[in-house]
């Protein structure tokens, strides 16, 4: 059997990332915590963690907000910051480590079973394996169809932005290989961002439709009134900051 | 000469395709941009929603891209 060079090298650094990010957030997390005074370390770790925190919230309310909330926000962190340091690898001026692990279709595919298994499973969590599996047959009973085409259209649009972004620095590298794939680069660094931020938020979305489906059957203005309570206290206390 | 006609149809779907979603996103962001005008305290929710909105459009050209790459590797 032949090995490609290129799936060596996409492996490689996919690992690359994910120790960068487990050393990371170990450095970022690692002791001398504390409420009154925190350091600079801590501040940083704590906006990153707020901003996953503030997605799963928007999502979750009801009974179970605490616990939805515990279980979807380091699932989209994951997601969120794998992606976004995999994309940006591919602006680091080192010959070998240059090629970003989501421009070959085999990572992002593998994201996106990640990301649409892992939501089957946290709402299995949350609902229940039988009212979950229910989900995907009922009330249309090609529901399960979806989920196949959601694993196709995320890994799909990962993979052609990413790759097709890296494809035109490489020719065009070939051509000026000084200046130009500077200003490349710098457009590159919108994507590279928007699509982190894309694939989180569709993920998110679909995690929401696959929790929130039971409480359509309760009455809507209901429904309506409590989310309203539950989103009155944020909005004053913005508006107090 | 064949070979130049293959290549002009390999792209076909690709051009035709960056053509309508570029239309398509025209008019996802000017609606975005004329709420956020006129409500600047929800311009972050409408942001989001744009960007999702953008992404379903995009995936559609995404689609052709990979059209466009599987007919030209097959040449």
């Amino acid at each position: 059997m032949k090995v490609e060079p290129s799936s060596v090298i996409v492996i490689v650094n996919s690992l690359l990332v994910a120790i960068g990010l487990i050393v990371g957030g170990a450095w970022l997390a690692h002791g001398g915590l504390s409420v009154s005074e925190p350091t600079r370390r801590q501040n940083a770790g704590e906006a990153i963690l707020q901003f996953f925190v503030g997605k799963a919230g928007d999502m979750a309310h009801g009974e179970q907000r605490d616990r939805i909330m515990r279980l979807v926000a380091p699932f989209l962190a994951v997601l969120f910051l794998f992606i976004m340091t995999s994309n940006l690898l591919g602006m680091v001026p080192l010959p070998i480590i240059n090629r970003p692990p989501t421009s070959h279709f085999s990572v992002t595919l593998g994201l996106a079973l990640f990301a649409v298994g892992g939501t089957l499973v946290i709402s299995g969590a949350i609902k229940g394996a039988g009212k979950t599996f229910l989900h995907l047959f009922w009330p249309n009973p090609l529901q399960w169809v979806s989920e196949i085409t959601d694993v196709m259209s995320l890994s799909l649009r990962l993979f052609g932005n990413i790759a097709g972004e890296y494809m035109t620095v490489a020719l065009v590298v070939l051509v000026v290989p000084i200046g130009i794939p500077l200003i490349l680069h710098a457009l590159g660094l919108i994507p590279a961002f928007v699509q982190a931020l894309v694939f989180t938020l569709l993920t998110a979305s679909f995690l929401a439709n696959a929790i929130v489906h039971e409480e359509k059957s309760e009455p809507s203005e209901k429904a309506a009134k409590q989310r309203h309570k539950a989103a009155a206290p944020r909005v004053t206390a913005e508006g107090r900051s | 000469m064949n070979e130049v006609w293959l290549a002009l149809i390999a792209v076909l779907p690709i051009a035709v395709g960056a053509v309508f979603a570029s239309v398509a996103m025209r008019y996802v962001s000017t609606s975005a941009i004329d709420g956020m005008t006129r409500q600047p305290e929800i311009a972050p929710q409408l942001f989001t929603a744009m960007l999702i909105g953008m992404a379903l459009i995009e995936a559609l050209c995404i689609y052709t891209l990979v059209v466009t790459l599987v007919i030209s590797q097959k040449m």
